[in-house]
């Protein structure tokens, strides 16, 4: 399997060459284009095994309840992958500790990665208006991730603070903390920044550098009521 | 030597040679800004002080962003694409008495002397029917002349030199500008029908001369040979030769599941143009955002 990510970082597509057999698992409705031979399996879950739960999980994430597995018959073949919002891309190889990716920062995996909801407190989500669900990634094989915006690393060594709104995806090697980034609830609400994620130990966390819901936000009152 | 150079009346500087061959090379300067060195009599142009166009007469090319297109192969009028892949702009040279056709409402910049009419392809019927596209027809008049294009969707544009061999069929909002001898027939039904629910419809490009277009988010230019497939809503252009059928990946329950909608599936041989993004996900992304009426 080789990945490439193309035409980075405004508009990032990811070009995955897949030998004959080998597969790629997507989420639904990230294909964009693929070889004419490709295979397409849809399922609930991992494939080969997993569940209707996990598909449930899933769809609370903000992922789609369906993905799709691609696997080209007979002869090597290629499948391209995007988002809806414009943004980069990364390529992630797993390989021991396990991956935490937000909700929605999912694109597509290899079939030896596992995947896994991980759910964060629900009157915290709802209070931050941000989906503070997490996909745990673990196992081995390359990962794809997408940002709204650029993505870049953190190196956390000793404690450090995301805007939740702003998490790509941390390395499992960091405990974290979902709290009010002010002294009270309502301060924190007010000053804008909701809800923050406090990283402890040593680990890389990728941010975006926008927060995809405070655009929508922005966008919000010049549309059409609905 | 401490060289200062003007431009519209503005001082800039001084520089060293070294300097201004940089800016050269990226653009920033030109041959044709006026410069003046300590103990020069008067200002002249950039090109004739002494080391700067020796510098300048190795590589042949005018220098260039990296993100800027300029037509390595044929093409009819001069002119280049900046600000690739993601705010591409295109500006043409249109040669005096010539004209060319353009995308109404994408004029973005334009010389004096060019003089515009509108055209519109497909008459009012199907203007009813929400499938027209307006052409603008500008014209150098009296010299040559520059026009500015800026397409409706921020992403990237291609050029096409067309031999009149071929045809090109586009998806109708890619189409930027063409030469007059390039024929966009809007009013053709073959394709029709097949891009129903996605809100598409084709156009046929033919004849002879450049043709530009655009997408929505990056491009990607994919040579098939037997058998492609391309989500509809990706499709921005193909070449004739192709032939396609539309579908849904997978099985039945992939159409209803897999969240891919509709792909084309192109067979023969030839080149597909297609979209890393597409609008209408925007849209339906931005459609919770929206808010509520109040009743």
């Amino acid at each position: 399997m080789q990945i490439d990510i193309t035409h980075r970082p405004g508009n990032s597509a990811a070009k995955v060459s897949l030998q004959a057999g080998e597969s790629i698992t997507a989420e639904g409705g990230a294909m964009i284009a693929m070889s004419g031979h490709m295979q397409v399996e849809t399922t609930t879950h991992k494939k080969g095994e997993g569940s209707v739960l996990g598909a449930l999980k899933r769809m609370v994430t903000g992922e789609s309840f369906f993905i799709n597995h691609f696997t080209p018959a007979g002869a090597p073949g290629e499948v391209f992958f995007g988002t809806a919002l414009s943004g980069d891309m990364m390529e992630y190889n797993l390989n021991g500790p396990g991956l935490m990716v937000q909700g929605g920062s999912y694109v597509a995996s290899a079939p030896t990665v596992n995947m896994d909801i991980q759910w964060q407190g629900f009157g915290k989500a709802l209070f931050s208006g941000e989906s503070m669900f997490l996909i745990h990634l673990s196992g081995s094989g390359p990962v794809i991730l997408n940002s709204f915006g650029a993505v870049y690393p953190i190196q956390v060594n000793g404690d450090y603070i995301v805007d939740t709104g702003h998490i790509v995806a941390f390395e499992e090697s960091l405990t974290y903390e979902v709290s009010k980034v002010g002294k009270s609830w309502i301060s924190s609400f007010l000053g804008g920044e909701g809800l923050v994620c406090k990283f402890r130990g040593q680990g890389t966390v990728w941010c975006q550098s926008h927060n995809a819901g405070s655009f929508g936000t922005a966008l919000g009152p010049s549309l059409k009521p609905r | 030597m401490q060289i200062t150079i003007n431009r519209d009346g503005q001082n800039y500087g001084p520089y060293t040679v070294e300097q201004l061959q940089q800016m050269l090379q990226a653009g920033r300067a030109k041959l044709t800004d006026l410069a003046n060195y300590e103990g020069a009599a008067e200002w002249v142009p950039l090109s004739q002080i002494p080391g700067v166009t020796q510098a300048q007469s190795t590589p042949a090319a005018a220098p260039i962003d990296a993100d800027t297109y300029v037509p390595t192969g044929q093409h009819e009028h001069e002119f280049r694409i900046e600000c690739k892949p993601d705010f591409s702009f295109l500006t043409v040279q249109v040669p005096a008495s010539q004209t060319l056709k353009v995308e109404a409402s994408a004029m973005a910049t334009m010389s004096t002397n060019m003089v515009m009419k509108t055209k519109m392809k497909g008459g009012l019927s199907r203007f009813l029917g929400g499938e027209n596209i307006f052409i603008n027809e500008f014209t150098a008049q009296a010299g040559p002349a520059e026009i500015g294009i800026a397409p409706g969707s921020p992403g990237d544009m291609d050029h096409v030199f067309m031999d009149g061999s071929s045809e090109i069929f586009l998806q109708s909002s890619a189409y930027v500008a063409s030469s007059m001898n390039v024929d966009v027939d809007s009013k053709w039904q073959g394709f029709k029908g097949f891009f129903s629910g996605e809100g598409l419809f084709l156009l046929r490009c033919t004849g002879q001369g450049d043709l530009w277009f655009n997408t929505y988010g990056a491009m990607i230019e994919v040579p098939v040979d037997g058998n492609y497939v391309v989500d509809t809503s990706h499709v921005v252009a193909f070449t004739s030769g192709l032939e396609y059928n539309v579908e849904s990946v997978g099985g039945l329950k992939s159409l209803f599941l897999s969240g891919e909608g509709l792909v084309c599936r192109f067979h023969g041989q030839g080149k597909v143009w297609i979209q890393t993004r597409h609008p209408m996900a925007f849209a339906n992304w931005a459609y919770p955002f929206r808010p509520q009426q109040n009743n």
